[in-house]
């Protein structure tokens, strides 16, 4: 230590002086993680909702689980019962009040989904208002899987070659969620009476087993020193 | 800013390695640079002579510290991303005890260990060797003795968790005990030492 | 061979200041956080090797033992193309290009006045034993439990970090001959 007082600090001192100034500018900060306020950017959520990249289609999503994709995490928003009675292969069940404690890592593409898309839509914005930065509605819901993916509607008569091409796909696929294709009732559109999704043992997802919903880090890493 | 950059995936496991060796150099030239690659500039803090090693450590953690603070403060890194190995209590208390006494018997750890073999010292070199030797005993008799070893299993655990105070609390406590502890040293080095300590504050 | 106690006069550079070697440790340490999310560490890296030396001369009895199967089923396709190999390469690395830069690189053999050379092998070799069995109990050493798990105020960190304090400085009296 300096005898005497000398008019300038040492450099020592002046470093400890910093390291303590900013130990106090730490305790006011108190606790760097959010602590559930958000600030949000406006502009850049409304430009991500217009850009229409806030969203996946069912049939995307159901391409992503033949393929045996393991980068995401596929997340039903809808009550207990609901989910117990039949969820898209691989989903987790969290409600939206439990989104902020389930503690979702934020390098990992999340797949939101409810029954039409509403609560879907709102826990979207709650997460990117959290900075999650891959963030994602399924469009049109649970209803729209139903229509799309497990019951597609058999094409007219007069229908292309590509079309009918495209329903064959559409039909093996619905076939191993364990749905079937349907034909077109005569009038209007298709009916759409309550369409009873397949009982929950049906799904035998080709080539592998669902993803097994839970742990994101898929691999176990060795992260010792 | 996303980061960790590589918990984000910006570059994969392979280009990770490249990083590694980087971060690496880093590590070493800075070890090498406070002088670690001597075991006797090493010891001579457990001789009260130079506290160099608490210096240097103490530092190094402050610095390291407030930076992730700051930076998960400015949401510029998600601190959840980043990796606390996680807590065995007695095991690490029983490590940590005979860590220091090998500190002393043999003259390094295992990273200056490393500079100190990179900069010719023989000795450095018989250490090492018995580093092997150990991992190896304790490998062989892991799962003999893997009650104890992986024992209070208290997962990932930080201080102010522990004492129930705020992380920017536990900070400044962390930079007060360290400058409070340079200043001491440098009593220290003055009484055990009989020079001046040019490096004290 | 020779004890080299002090620098010399004219020749290796004197060591840089601690504080600034231990914020340029520090910054490199935040960087590794930064960068990979993880921290630093050296004690991983001989463990991997010694895991690759086990299984190569008794593979059964390695994948039989969870202590070497866990290193063997880590690294990047193969156990030694692991990150913390990676970084104790570049340790290496870094260390002779600083120790080249101050004019430190030399063949010696650090001991105090007292010991004879033969005596401070032996003791290095012991006590590198000593810190391989406390570096796995620990979980690492001072690199990964006390500086990483020190600025990631990890409890187990700090108290591996007092505990190697406390160590250190309780058996200094019983080695004072090896070093003073």
């Amino acid at each position: 230590m300096s005898a005497g007082r000398p008019a300038r600090w040492t450099r020592n001192q002046k470093l400890a002086a910093g390291a303590v100034a900013l130990g106090l500018g730490a305790l006011l900060i108190g606790d760097p993680g959010d602590g559930g306020r958000v600030t949000l950017d406006a502009r850049e959520l409304a430009a991500l909702v217009e850009g229409e990249v806030d969203h996946v289609t069912p049939d995307e999503l159901a391409d992503w689980i033949v393929a045996g994709r393991q980068d995401f995490r596929l997340v039903d928003l809808r009550a207990e019962a609901d989910y117990a009675a039949y969820h898209v292969p691989g989903a987790e069940r969290i409600p939206i009040t439990g989104l902020e404690d389930a503690e979702l890592a934020r390098n990992e593409k999340i797949v939101l989904y409810s029954q039409e898309g509403i609560h879907s839509a709102q826990a979207w914005f709650l997460l990117k208002a959290r900075r999650y930065p891959a963030v994602y509605i399924l469009l049109g819901g649970l209803a729209q899987w139903q229509e799309q993916v497990l019951y597609p509607v058999r094409p007219e008569a007069g229908a292309g070659a590509e079309e009918r091409a495209a329903f064959e796909r559409a039909a093996a696929r619905a076939a191993s969620f364990g749905g079937a294709a349907r034909a077109a009732a005569a009038g209007l559109a298709p009916a759409v009476p309550a369409l009873v999704p397949p009982p929950i043992t049906a799904p035998g997802v080709a080539p592998t087993a669902p993803p097994p919903a839970g742990s994101p880090v898929k691999k176990k890493k060795k992260e010792g020193c | 800013m996303n980061a960790p950059l590589f918990r984000f995936g910006l570059f994969g496991d392979e280009f990770s390695l490249v990083v590694a060796f980087l971060i690496g150099i880093g590590f070493g030239f800075f070890l090498e640079r406070a002088g670690f690659g001597s075991a006797r500039k090493l010891t001579d803090q457990f001789y009260l002579k130079d506290m160099a090693v608490f210096r240097v450590m103490f530092t190094a953690i402050v610095t390291a510290m407030l930076g992730l603070f700051y930076l998960g403060w400015l949401g510029w890194v998600d601190l959840s991303l980043v990796y606390v190995s996680p807590t065995f209590l007695w095991p690490q208390v029983a490590g940590g005890l005979l860590l220091g006494v090998g500190f002393v018997v043999g003259g390094y750890c295992p990273g200056t260990s490393l500079v100190a073999l990179a900069t010719g010292k023989l000795d450095a070199l018989a250490f090492v060797a018995g580093i092997f030797a150990g991992i190896f005993a304790i490998g062989e008799a892991w799962p003999a003795i893997s009650g104890f070893a992986e024992s209070s299993a208290l997962g990932r655990l930080t201080l102010p968790e522990v004492l129930h105070l705020p992380a920017g609390l536990v900070v400044l406590l962390v930079v007060l005990m360290a400058v409070g502890g340079f200043w001491g040293a440098a009593a220290l080095e003055r009484r055990f030492a009989g020079r001046g300590a040019g490096e004290g504050s | 061979m020779s004890s080299l106690s002090q620098p010399a006069r004219r020749g290796p550079a004197p060591y840089t200041n601690p504080y600034l070697a231990g914020i340029g440790l520090g910054l490199v340490l935040l960087a590794s956080f930064v960068v990979m999310g993880r921290g630093l560490g050296a004690s991983g890296a001989f463990s991997s090797a010694c895991a690759v030396a086990v299984d190569a001369l008794a593979p059964a009895h390695a994948q039989a033992n969870p202590f070497w199967k866990e290193y063997l089923e880590s690294g990047v396709g193969h156990p030694l193309k692991e990150w913390l190999v990676f970084e104790v390469l570049g340790v290496l690395a870094g260390g002779f290009l600083s120790g080249l830069l101050a004019g430190r690189v030399r063949r010696t053999v650090e001991k105090g006045p007292r010991i004879s050379t033969g005596g401070r092998f032996a003791f290095a070799f012991v006590g590198g034993a000593l810190m391989g069995i406390g570096a796995k109990l620990g979980r690492g050493c001072t690199s990964g439990q006390a500086l990483t798990g020190g600025a990631l105020l990890s409890a187990g960190g700090w108290a591996f970090m007092l505990m190697v304090f406390a160590g250190g400085y309780g058996a200094a009296w019983f080695l004072r001959r090896q070093w003073q």
